[in-house]
């Protein structure tokens, strides 16, 4: 599917294309327009097959993490991912096959296949997708060539709080997401992800997905995602114990789905809570595991009498703590002040 | 914002300092301005640098001080109130901890819980929550970023102090 490279257009012509696109669905208002593209950008990967080059950056409070990815994608499921960047991960790739994952460490010589039901789970996809329009307004936000390719750019506005939640860059022909900006609450960007270089093609090689593991290489099984369920009683149930949950959630969110699991003997309730576009996990257990942080930097910080660790992955907070027995771990992209006033709630 | 940044802004950008249109007005022009992410970059690892080389350092009490210290420790008496509490003090420490000991193990399940110690790798947190936002809308549709948890923030080597202590109430 060949496109040519086009460097001027202007902003009637860009947005007519968007909106034209969303006319022929039979869409009226900009906010059934926004969803529409929307809906329109989370099918693309399925039916167009590309080449490129991307960037991602995401952002702590003290430091920031940046990959560069060669990315090759076969619609609808097959991607490799190949690490230009950062030095450490160098030569490593992953590929993914519908559900499954192969991750291969060159350096190691080792390759962990897990699964995630989710990256499957359209029905998932599209209660988010309804979350979304209930709770973010759209804004058409101009245009912009993004790897040389003309594109759409579309602002998720929080009804609530009127925070800019997201920002897309959408192709105007392909409806692939080029670019996307996640924003924290007080404006500062949490992560950015674009494409350097991107060319469509379906001519990529079989052998690019191969997922056979290489002479010498150790297979090992890697995290299996639980399947969650909306039926969230049943899940309660489950757990073998009387879990406790936030009282105070920012506005939007609501209990999307649950599930139980046993890691390491421990059987650990996991409840989501969504607001379509950001995510709220509490884990509980109630057999005194408390978390491992092995290597990784866990810091202490207080709310309300109670002592609590926690460690930053990018924008990501994993934080953790105990009390009336139960153990807690609290992972979101939300700023860590806004944890601490949801853990708060949590055991009042 | 045309002019390279002033290293004042990027070190307050560096330890979030900034107002959030600053902050994003700086991380705009450091994804197009080569120079300033170097300088960004350097700023970074000069940090780093500085917190590991404080961290290594032990700083000795100087000897002599040290020695007078310990002599007036050795010479001071304490008066008839001081000796008092000294003499009575295993009397009314040693049943308040058996008292407290007790209470904990049988009065809550935290003390039956201390028994054992299963723990759960903090890294399967972090990957079930990203696991589970495949679903979202314009999340990346690719897998869960396990390879990349080598960059997520680390510790020092065993026995470092933990550097940051926050008290949000």
């Amino acid at each position: 599917m060949p496109f040519t490279s086009r460097t001027a257009r202007s902003t009637t012509a860009a947005l007519g294309l968007a909106f034209a696109a969303v006319a022929a669905s039979g869409a009226t208002s900009p906010v059934d327009q926004a969803a529409v593209l929307l809906r329109e950008s989370l099918d693309a990967p399925k039916s167009v097959s590309y080449v490129g080059e991307m960037q991602t950056i995401r952002f702590s409070t003290s430091r920031a993490i940046a990959t560069i990815v060669r990315v090759e994608h076969r619609a609808p499921s097959l991607t490799r991912r190949w690490y230009l960047a950062p030095d450490s991960l160098y030569g490593d790739y992953i590929i993914t096959r519908g559900i499954a994952t192969y991750q291969f460490d060159t350096k190691h010589e080792r390759v962990t296949v897990s699964r995630n039901p989710m990256l499957d789970d359209t029905v998932a996809a599209s209660g988010n997708l309804d979350r979304v329009v209930q709770n973010y307004r759209s804004v058409f936000d101009g245009h912009e060539d993004i790897a040389d390719r003309p594109t759409v750019s579309l602002s998720l506005i929080n009804k609530y709080t009127g925070e800019r939640a997201v920002r897309v860059w959408i192709d105007q022909q392909t409806h692939l997401v080029l670019k996307k900006e996640e924003y924290h609450g007080n404006g500062a960007v949490a992560s950015q992800m674009r494409f350097e270089e991107l060319r469509y093609t379906t001519a990529i090689p079989d052998d690019i997905f191969a997922t056979a593991a290489p002479a010498g290489y150790e297979q090992v099984t890697g995290t299996e995602i639980a399947t969650p369920s909306s039926d969230i009683e049943r899940v309660e149930r489950d757990a073998g114990f009387t879990p406790a949950s936030p009282k105070d959630l920012p506005q939007g969110f609501a209990l999307a789905t649950g599930d139980v699991t046993v890691v390491n003997g421990v059987r650990t309730l996991h409840l989501l809570y969504s607001d379509g576009l950001r995510t709220i996990s509490l884990f509980e257990n109630a057999t005194g595991a408390a978390a491992d942080f092995g290597t990784l930097r866990a810091r202490t910080m207080h709310f309300s009498g109670h002592e609590a660790e926690y460690v930053e992955d990018g924008p990501t907070t994993l934080l953790t703590w105990r009390e009336r027995g139960l153990y807690f771990a609290l992972v979101s992209d939300l700023m860590r002040p806004e944890l601490a006033e949801i853990a708060k709630s949590v055991v009042p | 914002m045309t002019q390279h940044l002033p290293l004042e802004t990027l070190i307050d950008y560096i330890h979030g300092e900034l107002t959030p249109e600053a902050d994003a007005a700086v991380h705009v022009h450091l994804t197009a301005c080569p120079p300033c992410r170097e300088e960004y970059a350097a700023e970074v690892q000069l940090g780093e640098a500085l917190r590991a080389s404080a961290r290594a350092q032990e700083v000795e009490f100087p000897s002599m001080i040290a020695a007078r210290t310990w002599e007036r420790i050795r010479n001071a008496r304490p008066g008839p109130l001081a000796s008092l509490a000294i003499f009575l003090r295993p009397a009314i420490a040693v049943p308040l901890v058996l008292a407290i000991g007790f209470g904990a193990y049988f009065a809550t399940p935290l003390g039956h819980a201390a028994k054992h110690d299963r723990t759960i790798n903090a890294s399967y947190y972090l990957e079930q929550h990203a696991g589970q936002q495949a679903s979202d809308p314009l999340a990346e549709r690719g897998p869960v970023p396990v390879m990349e948890s080598s960059l997520v923030d680390t510790a020092p080597p065993a026995g470092g102090p933990n550097d940051a202590n926050d008290a949000i109430h």
